[in-house]
């Protein structure tokens, strides 16, 4: 299936870059209007090869309306930050930073409004999204000086506003049921903007498999081509 | 069935973790750092012996270089100077010398023919200073010479000044940080002669220069093989002559710290036919802002004209902003002997190089090694000139080593 997909994306541009995002879960409804869950993901990058982040998130929801749900989750992100190579002016090396790992916590306070028109929900999203990352020190070369050097990237916080607005189609006696989404952070101005297009398979209301293609726009980074897979455990 | 596709599912997402997460995606700069890590040679002066072929004069007296040498000249006349503290006691008289003293300042006059001073003895506050357009020789036998207030040496004479180290002697000169001018006069250094300077002998002079520059011609300096001479200068130039050096051997330290100060500058054919040159300059870039600005920088070896290496060991270093081992305005050409060149300093106002050429470089025999922690290891404006049958020729961002 993996295959299949992989051949059926866009072969990316040579600007582009393209992952995989492999996510599992498991949640529990409490009562109708409380649910609680867990979430583990992976990401990749580098057209597939290189692993970028791995995240583990608790999360809690509430239905305050029937047509309105409040939320809160916590997540871990252990993430592979990507190097950094800068030039002088005359095109000779100037600092090499390599990737590294490092840790980031983030928080989210969320409110979804949903409208159903017969068999198509819509749905939006909003998101205040806070990242804190801690300091590290870290190694950087100094080719000027020839020499490693211990650089600290010092700790910050960011906030960012994510709006989602979403369709999801309930196709009569199928069980796949295909959704698109379209998704704008915004921090100080548009960071990225995110179109998604999947389906949704259930088996049996307990599992449910999640496939996806997700196309990312960025501010000054390369686009990236994902392609997303997830699992979820109801209980 | 069921448990299968579970099955299937979890192994497929454990393969495609796996095979996502080998690959890093970082630039391969291994081969890169490598070739920036290299460190350069330790250069530092260098006082120790030197194994030199014997010192031949030339005899024919159609020789350029004839009158450079202190043998072909009778030297029958001789005065004997002894500085004593504040006083100076002259022995001998020749008829037509005139020799004027304040203190342990001797202003000498000749204009008689060659003479020959025997210089020797302590003064904190005292002085030589030679008129007339007469060679002379000026044996150095355990003479100490500062002179607060200008030269300790200083020739208004165009002829040749031999210095001659009495072998086994040590000798020592030491300027002043404010010099007293004389109306049309020049006083360019501790050491300072209108006329050429020849040192020869088997001594040691050390200048210690504070106000100007260290030794200084205004028209050519040779050192024949046997002398020592340290030059530590905190102000101007270490050794510097307008007309040309020659170096024929001996073993000769320099080490400046003024701004845009050179080790060794020729105004003219720098010319390295034996001998040690160490040459340190640790100065940064000089800025003088006047109409317009001004940068000057530091060079250990610096080069108006033609440079030409036929044996010898040199080696130089710059550590100050901008500093270059050697900076040579004209063509450099390398026939033999060793020439090691570093710039470690900062790259802020002018770019530190190992050696910058602005005409053409030639190298058929010898050894030479060029670097630069922050900017290329030589720049040549001209054509670069490598015969055939060198051994190895090892290229960087920093090293560059040709040698045969």
């Amino acid at each position: 299936m993996l295959m299949v997909c992989s051949a059926l994306l866009p072969t990316p541009s040579l600007a582009d870059d393209a992952g995989l995002i492999v996510s599992a879960g498991t949640s529990h409804k409490f009562n109708k209007k409380l649910t609680a869950g867990f979430d583990a993901e992976f990401r990749s990058r580098n057209n597939f090869r290189t692993a970028e982040r791995v995240s583990l998130e608790a999360n809690m929801s509430y239905k305050l309306l029937p047509w309105l749900k409040a939320g809160v989750s916590y997540a871990l992100l252990i993430e592979n930050n990507q190097e950094t190579l800068s030039y002088h002016d005359d095109n000779t090396y100037n600092n090499w930073r390599p990737s590294y790992w490092g840790v980031r916590h983030r928080f989210n306070v969320m409110l979804t409004g949903s409208y159903k028109v017969q068999r198509v929900e819509l749905s939006l999203r909003e998101r205040w999204q806070y990242t804190y990352r801690p300091s590290k020190m870290i190694d950087s070369f100094d080719f000027d000086e020839g020499e490693w050097e211990d650089h600290e990237v010092k700790g910050k916080g960011k906030n960012v506003l994510r709006s989602r607005l979403q369709l999801d189609w309930d196709i009569p006696k199928c069980k796949f049921d295909p959704y698109a989404s379209v998704e704008f952070h915004t921090s100080k101005k548009l960071d990225k903007t995110r179109i998604i297009a999947g389906v949704n398979y259930a088996l049996k209301k307990k599992h449910n498999f999640k496939l996806y293609y997700r196309y990312q726009l960025t501010n000054g980074d390369p686009n990236i081509h994902m392609l997303g897979m997830g699992y979820s455990f109801k209980f | 069935m069921n448990k299968r596709f579970y099955y299937f599912g979890l192994l497929m997402t454990v393969i495609v973790l796996a095979l996502s997460s080998c690959v890093k995606d970082d630039t391969d700069l291994d081969e890169v750092i490598k070739q920036y890590q290299v460190q350069p040679v330790e250069i530092e002066l260098d006082f120790s012996a030197l194994a030199e072929a014997a010192d031949v004069p030339v005899t024919d007296e159609d020789d350029i270089a004839y009158n450079d040498y202190v043998e072909n000249t009778d030297w029958n006349r001789v005065i004997n100077i002894t500085f004593n503290g504040e006083t100076a006691t002259v022995d001998g008289s020749v008829p037509g010398l005139a020799i004027q003293r304040n203190g342990a300042h001797l202003t000498i006059t000749n204009i008689v023919g060659p003479i020959k001073f025997v210089v020797s003895g302590t003064t904190a506050n005292g002085s030589l200073k030679f008129y007339g357009d007469k060679r002379f020789q000026l044996l150095l036998n355990g003479a100490d010479i500062a002179n607060p207030k200008g030269a300790a040496i200083n020739n208004q004479g165009g002829k040749s000044m031999y210095i001659v180290l009495a072998e086994g002697s040590n000798n020592h000169l030491v300027d002043g940080a404010d010099y007293i001018m004389v109306d049309d006069e020049d006083q360019k250094a501790a050491l300072f002669s209108e006329g050429q300077i020849i040192f020869s002998g088997k001594g040691s002079l050390t200048v210690n220069a504070v106000g100007r520059g260290g030794i200084r011609s205004d028209d050519y300096i040779r050192v024949r093989p046997g002398v020592k001479i340290h030059v530590n200068s905190t102000a101007l130039d270490g050794l510097r002559a307008n007309d040309g050096i020659t170096l024929d051997g001996g073993v000769i330290n320099v080490e400046t710290s003024g701004a845009g100060a050179k080790g060794v500058r020729s105004g003219g054919p720098l010319t390295i036919n034996g001998g040690r040159l160490t040459a340190i300059t640790h100065g940064n870039t000089r800025i003088e802002v006047e109409d317009v600005t001004d940068t000057t920088s530091c060079a250990a070896l610096y080069c108006d004209t033609l440079m030409t290496v036929n044996r010898g060991v040199i080696r130089l270093k710059a550590t100050g902003d901008g500093g270059k081992g050697v900076n040579a305005k004209q063509n450099v050409v390398i026939c033999g002997g060793s020439l090691e060149a570093v710039a470690t300093g900062t790259a802020e106002d002018k770019k530190p190089k190992g050696v910058k050429i602005d005409g053409n470089f030639s190298i058929s025999a010898g050894y030479f090694y060029a670097y630069s922690k922050r900017s290329d290891p030589m720049e040549v404006l001209g054509t670069t000139d490598v015969a055939a049958g060198y051994k190895t020729l090892d290229h960087g961002p920093k090293l560059l080593i040709i040698a045969y």
